[in-house]
């Protein structure tokens, strides 16, 4: 068995207060999965993402990405590996121009000239702002200054990516993107990592849910596995709400069918099998 | 749950009335005996002046209740009165009666009665300014000086400062994050880290310029340019009396002050 | 709103290109379009702070409780209609330290007596259930505990309009759910007219009255709640219907629409999981991020 992309192992971690925000976190996560880590504010979803790529440090137990433990490794060097895409872009962005601001990553890691422009290129093109290179980022509204945010660390094409809420504020244009950018990415071999609290987006983009509660994982399944009836008490516990669509499954008695694809194929099966 | 909310009546916790009479003073009778104690402290040469000023505060502090309190800020002065003892004892210039040799050091008596004078000052300025700070809460020094003409805009912007170093501590955190996750390197050498300075920055300072912009709007949705007055929840009642403390204290002190300067003060 | 035309100060694009909008006591009116439609700037020259407070470019005519916006003060929009914006944090002054003084905040801005402010404060904690949160610091509270404060303060200047600007946008699960359940109750119970721009159509379908589309600064549809909400032409206005009505369309599509026969699908996306915890009170872990 190959070795997985992240491996952490009984993982806790303290915030210098004294506040334990993870507590005896045990995860493998293969190359190639999506997964996505849900639950409430505080519950420690975007504390162990930042176990990732070293912006964190586990206060006891390990953190090994590909492999190799983190060690001391400095954040600008497991950069190259993982990348994290932040929730509000306007903490980020700082370039005169969308060019430059993706750009940005790719010469940290040290590309050369002519691989950063074809990166950053193939960057601008999967978030849609192939046209826009010389825009200055502040005359895009918020939604674009998100997706921009994202391509910047896209450009780096790191094997690992992490988003962070990359739905929250978007429109429905824009989740729809982001969501063919998730199945893009899984597509070509890279492992998805996000945190988000958009239960649709969760239950169709991503074959994995880790449910978090107060720095625990309280359940790790698929999404209908997640969104069972039997989860619901354990969803209930961090404040989160299956989608409709497994509510509606639930109700007619058809297991559990979180998406509404899932659910329009339970009715025709249980149809068909009628007959 | 709130336990003593009377509907009706502005609740205890908004009115938090004091809790002594030293703490009943108003903020701005408090705030002048404590420029006299520490312009006397500090003014007046010899050791009557600091001597006296520790007195009153140390009796001061015991009628308020805050004796102990006032023992952080004591041991909070402690690094500066080492310093200012050893250097003037050892180092003070010109004197020449010497207490005993050490080696390359002369230690003078001068210099060690300079030195126990100053640490008397700085002792008495510190527990002015802790008896101050102690008895009078921030809210109600502002309301005070509102309402003696600084105006809501002055007020807020003195409240509000306060409040923004938490979050922009907790921004310029945020962004130093993000641009690492890019690769920034904020650990290596000195010419990497210099050339994360537009990087960090640039957020920052566009950060804070949106953010006033919310906020201001914020504020005039809450009608904070209304004109007039804005209503005083908590009274800060002022006597004649205090009135004409503050006018004694203050000119007082001038006077001492002036007068040592003129060497007219016959006290050691 | 009468062909309400805006632009920012130091631009010339028209963010607003003719918008025709009236919104009625009483009425809960949703505003939905894709993002840079124009949503927020109709939600500032709504409630006047455009062009009064932030300057641009009005023509054609906006009325608050029946005079122009351009002749009003800051002060005296602020009392005809109340805005709610996005951000929690931004909206608390940061310089009261309990919740009671955070609502105060206006009326004390406008002079109000103690007994009238009182009252005000003592109604806007009713209106909203936060009595509860009184004594608190508004600095330590969960998001959506922060935005019902701030909704509070807004309301404590007795607004007869209520702009509210993605309230729910920068909110968990649990905020939203608190904010929505608010505001829910608020737009059944009051007078007030409410203007809401929101993504979650879920929530626009629960408590909004008619719907109205902004596309381009421009309303491009508006009519009642269902029937807006229904038009397929919604998705090519990059607009998400609620999940209950794509989930009736998935269904349909499949043949199978008599098995959700029975079903209110809208009750059922609002149904309290059994044992639920109710997401009020409790604060967060201090120094805990999300």
């Amino acid at each position: 068995m190959s070795e997985p992309a992240i491996l952490v192992e009984n993982v806790a971690f303290d915030y210098p207060r004294g506040v334990r925000a993870l507590d005896g976190i045990d995860l493998r996560i293969d190359g190639g999965e999506r997964v996505v880590v849900v639950g409430q504010n505080g519950s420690g979803k975007s504390t162990l993402v930042r176990q990732f790529n070293g912006l964190l440090r586990p206060t006891a137990g390990s953190v090994s990405i590909n492999g190799r433990p983190i060690g001391r490794r400095h954040v600008a060097d497991l950069a190259r590996e993982v990348g994290l895409a932040f929730q509000n872009p306007d903490r980020q962005i700082f370039a005169g121009t969308v060019r430059a601001e993706v750009a940005f990553g790719p010469r940290n890691l040290g590309l050369g000239e002519t691989e950063r422009d074809a990166a950053v290129e193939r960057a601008l093109a999967t978030v849609g702002l192939a046209g826009d290179e010389a825009t200055n980022p502040y005359d895009l509204g918020f939604s674009r200054r998100k997706l921009l945010a994202l391509g910047s660390i896209l450009a780096m094409e790191t094997p690992i990516v992490i988003l962070d809420e990359p739905t929250t504020g978007q429109d429905a244009r824009g989740i729809e993107r982001v969501q063919r950018i998730v199945a893009d990415l899984s597509a070509a071999g890279r492992t998805v990592i996000a945190v988000s609290h958009d239960m649709r987006f969760v239950a169709e983009s991503f074959e994995r849910v880790v449910v978090m509660r107060a720095g625990r994982i309280v359940l790790d399944g698929t999404p209908a596995e997640a969104f069972a009836e039997a989860a619901w008490p354990a969803l209930a516990s961090t404040y989160l709400e299956p989608p409709l669509a497994a509510r509606v499954g639930a109700r007619l008695g058809l297991g559990a069918t979180p998406t509404e694809a899932s659910l329009v194929g339970a009715l025709t099966t249980r149809a068909t099998a009628g007959r | 749950m709130i336990d003593a909310h009377r509907p009706g009546v502005v609740p205890g916790f908004v009115l938090r009335p004091p809790t002594g009479s030293y703490h009943a003073l108003n903020p701005s009778t408090k705030l002048v005996l404590a420029f006299a104690e520490a312009a006397v402290a500090f003014g007046v040469r010899g050791w009557t002046g600091p001597l006296v000023v520790i007195a009153i505060v140390i009796a001061t502090a015991t009628a308020a209740r805050v004796g102990r309190s006032l023992v952080p800020f004591a041991l909070a002065v402690i690094p500066l009165v080492a310093s200012i003892l050893l250097v003037n004892t050892f180092l003070f210039p010109g004197a020449t009666d010497v207490i005993a040799r050490i080696g390359p050091l002369a230690p003078t008596w001068t210099g060690l009665e300079a030195a126990l004078q100053a640490t008397l000052r700085v002792a008495a300025f510190a527990l002015s300014v802790a008896v101050f700070a102690l008895t009078t809460p921030t809210d109600d020094l502002l309301a005070d000086l509102e309402r003696r003409g600084l105006g809501r805009r002055g007020v807020f912007v003195i409240g509000a400062a306060i409040g923004m170093i938490p979050r922009m501590v907790e921004r310029a955190s945020e962004i130093t994050d993000s641009q690492r996750a890019r690769g920034l390197d904020t650990e290596g050498s000195r010419w990497r880290r210099i050339r994360g300075v537009v990087p960090l920055a640039a957020p920052m300072i566009i950060g804070a310029l949106s953010e006033v912009e919310e906020r201001t709007m914020a504020l005039e949705a809450r009608a904070f340019s209304a004109p007039g007055r804005r209503t005083i929840l908590r009274p800060l009642p002022d006597s004649a009396w205090q009135r004409i403390v503050r006018w004694v204290a203050g000119l007082g002190a001038i006077i001492l002050v002036a007068a040592s300067v003129a060497g007219l003060l016959p006290v050691p | 709103m009468r062909d309400a035309r805006y632009a920012y100060a130091g631009t010339s694009r028209q963010v607003l290109a003719g918008v025709d909008l009236d919104v009625e006591a009483g009425r809960v009116v949703a505003v939905v379009g894709p993002n840079e439609a124009g949503k927020s700037t109709l939600c500032l020259v709504a409630a006047g702070l455009a062009p009064i407070a932030i300057g641009g470019r009005l023509e054609g005519s906006v009325l608050l409780a029946g005079d122009e916006t351009a002749g009003l003060a800051a002060y005296q929009a602020a009392q005809r209609c109340g805005i709610l914006f996005q951000n929690p944090a931004t909206q608390l002054s940061g310089t009261t330290s309990t919740v009671w003084e955070e609502i105060a905040f206006g009326p004390r801005n406008l002079g109000l007596d103690i007994g009238a402010i009182v009252e005000r404060v003592e109604g806007a904690m009713a209106t909203l259930d936060i009595a509860g949160l009184a004594d608190r610091d508004p600095q330590r509270l969960s998001g959506g505990q922060a935005q019902l404060v701030a909704l509070a303060s807004v309301l404590a200047l007795r607004p007869s309009l209520l702009v509210l600007d993605e309230p729910t946008s920068q909110l968990d699960p649990a905020g939203t759910r608190l904010v929505g359940d608010a505001l829910g109750r608020f737009a059944a119970d009051n007078g007030t007219a409410v203007l809401l721009v929101e993504h979650k159509t879920g929530l626009v379908a629960r408590i909004a009255d008619e719907v109205a589309v902004l596309v381009g600064g421009r309303i491009v549809e508006h009519g009642p709640t269902a029937e807006i909400l229904r038009d397929p032409a919604l998705a090519e206005h990059g607009v998400d219907p609620p999940p209950a009505v794509r989930i009736e369309r998935a269904v349909a599509a499949a043949g199978r629409s008599g098995d959700l026969a029975g079903l209110d699908l809208a009750a059922l996306e609002v149904d309290p999981i059994a044992g639920a915890p109710r997401p009020t009170g409790a604060p967060l872990p201090t120094g805990a991020r999300a």
